[in-house]
């Protein structure tokens, strides 16, 4: 049964994400695909769902074609209906605003008509490119007997992460007493998950107070925790932020694991039945004679002749004879042609990878990428989108083959060194 | 050309009693196929396929299933405007207190439901088949012909259909087929080696006459009653060779070997490729992840669909989803309906499964000695097989036979748990 009145829950999706490189040079981040069957914002609409939250705003700006495609209605996480809905909140000119959101408090003031169009006492503030399970009820029954004007989602992470994110200094009573964003030198390893409950009056109230406070993290919440009520809540589960390809890749591998702490499936997490391609109206996925697959996800549609070790499948890849995948992560309808190797890589939707190519070559992972050596340093490969990588090809570690590549200029038997560009 | 000229009616209101405990509470059209689907939606996605939207299933035996798994068409794309599935159950009225006494009953019942679409052809499916057709060249041929009633048949051994089909006699006119010469139901020495594939194609006032007249009789069945009696009339009435695969689900042997026909790097049915459609929505196969294989699983010559784990082995076998085999057990040759749990040791060989059965640590099903009889062994569903238990090749055992009723020694070849 669910404890709190139904709050508004307003979806940060606009960021751009450019960790993610060619992941996200067609769409949005929260709209890259993860974990075979699902895309980012999924693990996000789904809690929602399964927290009995039935109005929502997803606050869109970079390429959001993708996103709002694939949100649809919002049926494939129940926000259809007469009183329930999922709007996307793109922006917009008006008499007062017309610009470009400038941070994450910009973006929700600038949609102040409707929160306001939309009468609640909570508003839930989200970001949509994290994976996690989380009940929002029972943060906002928290926030309410603390009798908060703002709470914050929280966990503790490893010191040496700290700096990606705000931290928050508590008293005995989770209420925030300090706050550091992306400290250098951080004094606590209790971090933000951006994830807020706000008091609706109090936040209309604060976001009216100075216009220039364009940032919750960075504004916004110190501010506030030197003036009003603000506590932190407590989570202790599973919870990545996978805005870099390191941790959207590792995030990935802990699906597979035997002592995985996710389960999509478990964590009733609801993928889009109706994206492009009807993901699910694929047939099993077939294992034909000789094939050999171990510790993978394997979505429908899939046909596996080859070997398939440690990845991550969505629906359609074929992975043809003598072909062998490995630390990988596929999208739907790739095609890995007779006797290629995949190893450490990312592949976009419908790439091809030609008949004993190589994607992944050598052990030298210690050369990051030229152009991007902050997103690519650890060995991890990315095919972009409907690439073709010429049959007999060899790609080494930490390179990137842009979106569409076809192969034409490849001289045979043509090579990429480690770190280099296509 | 908006509104559908062809409307389609799908006779699914069988139980058959060959299929078993898989039929004990569902009609045949209702049993699973291929991994994720149900055998109606062979003929559904082949209606899709061939552009024909407008469909009446006549249901009659445990429909809730099929109503359940139909809902409201949208699967098949069949919601929109003119686009419609409906089921039309059986039903008391005025002038009629029965039930539908047979497939021609059924039809006549519902002449109001026919007449009011005003179609210009009505084709007649079976509900209980494995095959793709483009149903649109066979009502190409048919008005191409002028015919009162096209009907397809696929070539047979006549041993084969002895007792067994409706078998014609086909005229060589044209590549697609020719006028009827005769027709036999299940005769037992054939004169022709066509069977009938109940894929019927009328013309609609000739079918309302002659529905009509059957009415006078005491049977009520299009292969036994009515082709016999329009070739009687001498009415033009034409046999459409289909000529690909075509796969029976009559008895549970059938069942298994059709099943298996989808396997392998060639199957008869590419489900993937022609684009077969099921109901996601039907026991929430939508809400799966995709296939989990562990670091001991292996998987040879099979199929699974999304949801499903698997730690053990698996040999020749389809998956449907929720099924587990955990690590150290071992299926071969089998097919696995939705959520069936195989617990580590567990040895199934040549077993279909119905939904929610778990067979315990140890278990032995159909793994017989040399000299079996290497037939199929079928478990209901909602059972759980006790642990160590034995059973052998070729047995049935009813859904949710309760602990106690277990016998201790198993279950010999061929032996039956009711």
């Amino acid at each position: 049964m669910r404890e709190a009145k139904d709050a508004l829950v307003l979806l940060l999706a606009g960021g751009i994400g450019s960790r993610l490189n060619i992941l996200v040079g067609h769409r949005a981040k929260p709209a890259v695909p993860f974990g075979g069957l699902y895309r980012i914002i999924d693990f996000s609409l789904s809690n929602v769902m399964n927290s009995g939250l039935t109005r929502v705003g997803v606050l869109t700006q970079y390429k959001p074609l993708s996103l709002m495609r694939h949100i649809g209605t919002g049926e494939a996480w129940d926000f259809t209906g007469r009183t329930r809905g999922i709007k996307i909140l793109p922006p917009r000119t008006g008499e007062k605003d017309s610009d470009w959101y400038k941070g994450t408090a910009d973006a929700i003031r600038q949609n102040i008509d409707f929160i306001q169009g939309n009468p609640s006492e909570q508003v839930v503030i989200l970001s949509g490119d994290h994976i996690y399970q989380m009940d929002f009820d029972a943060m906002i029954a928290y926030h309410r007997h603390k009798k908060a004007d703002i709470t914050i989602g929280m966990m503790v992470v490893p010191k040496s992460e700290i700096h990606q994110f705000g931290a928050g200094i508590v008293d005995d009573h989770n209420r925030i007493i300090d706050w550091e964003e992306k400290p250098k030198e951080p004094k606590t390893n209790l971090a933000s998950m951006g994830i807020y409950v706000f008091d609706t009056k109090y936040l209309l109230d604060t976001l009216s107070r100075n216009r220039k406070e364009n940032d919750f993290g960075m504004h916004i919440i110190p501010r506030a925790i030197e003036e009003d009520r603000v506590f932190a809540y407590p989570f202790y589960g599973y919870w990545r932020d996978v805005g870099t390809i390191q941790s959207y890749w590792e995030t990935n591998m802990d699906i597979i694991r035997p002592d995985s702490e996710i389960s999509p499936e478990e964590w009733e997490i609801r993928p889009n039945t109706e994206a492009d391609g009807l993901p699910m109206d694929r047939a099993p996925g077939r294992f034909i004679s000789g094939c050999e697959v171990h510790s993978s996800m394997i979505s429908a549609g899939c046909v596996i002749e080859g070997t398939v070790v440690n990845s991550v499948l969505s629906p359609g890849v074929i992975v043809k004879k003598g072909a062998v995948v490995r630390d990988s992560v596929i999208f739907e309808d790739s095609v890995i042609e007779a006797d290629a190797r995949v190893d450490l890589a990312v592949c976009d939707k419908r790439v091809s990878i030609g008949r004993s190519a190589i994607v992944g070559y050598g052990d030298n992972k210690e050369i990051p990428n030229h152009k991007f050596p902050s997103h690519l340093y650890t060995g991890i490969t990315l095919v972009g989108k409907r690439a073709i990588v010429p049959a007999g090809m060899k790609i080494g570690r930490n390179c990137i083959v842009n979106p569409g590549y076809n192969g034409d200029n490849a001289v045979s038997p043509a090579k990429l060194e480690d770190g280099g560009i296509l | 050309m908006l509104k559908p000229s062809t409307l389609a009616m799908i006779l699914a209101g069988g139980r058959v009693g060959e299929l078993g405990v898989l039929t004990h509470y569902r009609p045949k059209s209702a049993v699973p196929f291929g991994g994720f689907a149900r055998v109606i939606d062979f003929p559904l996605t082949n209606l899709m396929h061939s552009g024909i939207e407008l469909i009446a299933i006549l249901s009659q035996y445990r429909s809730y299933s099929l109503i359940n798994h139909i809902g409201t068409g949208a699967a098949w794309d069949m919601i929109g405007r003119h686009r419609g599935i409906s089921i039309l159950p059986p039903f008391k009225d005025y002038e009629n207190p029965h039930w539908y006494r047979g497939s021609a009953d059924a039809v006549y019942q519902n002449l109001d439901f026919i007449r009011y679409h005003k179609p210009a052809e009505i084709l007649v499916l079976s509900g209980d088949h494995i095959y793709q057709m483009d149903y649109r060249n066979m009502i190409r041929y048919h008005n191409e012909q002028d015919a009162d009633l096209t009907a397809a048949f696929i070539r047979v051994e006549k041993k084969d259909a002895a007792s067994r089909f409706g078998v014609a006699e086909i005229g060589d006119e044209h590549d697609e087929g020719g006028r009827l010469i005769s027709y036999e139901e299940k005769p037992e020495n054939p004169k022709g080696h066509w069977a009938s594939l109940t894929v019927l194609c009328f013309r609609p006032e000739v079918l309302y006459e002659v529905l009509k007249e059957n009415q006078s009789n005491s049977s009520y069945e299009f292969g036994r009653d009515i082709i016999p009696m329009m070739m009687e009339r001498n009415m033009k009435v034409y046999g459409y060779k289909f000529r690909d695969y075509w796969g029976y689900t009559g008895t549970v042997d059938e069942y298994w070997q059709t099943s298996m026909d989808l396997l392998g790097s060639n199957p008869k049915i590419d489900m993937e490729k022609w684009g077969l459609r099921t109901n996601l929505e039907h026991r929430g196969i939508r809400d799966c992840q995709p296939l989990k294989v562990g670091s001991s699983g292996v998987l040879d010559n099979s199929m699974a669909y999304n949801g499903c784990i698997v730690e053990g082995t698996v040999k020749n076998s389809i998956l449907f989803p929720g099924v587990r085999v955990e690590k150290g057990a071992e299926v071969k040759d089998s097919v696995l309906f939705f959520n069936t749990i195989v617990k580590s040791g567990a040895r199934l060989d040549r077993v279909v499964s119905d939904v929610n059965t778990t067979f315990g640590q140890n278990v032995q099903v159909g793994v017989a000695g040399a000299n079996g009889p290497d037939k199929v062994t079928v478990i209901g569903w909602n059972n759980h097989v006790p642990a160590n238990m034995i059973i052998g090749s070729g047995c049935t055992v009813a859904p949710g036979i309760s602990v106690e009723k277990w016998p201790q020694q198993g279950l010999r070849d061929l032996e039956d748990l009711q």
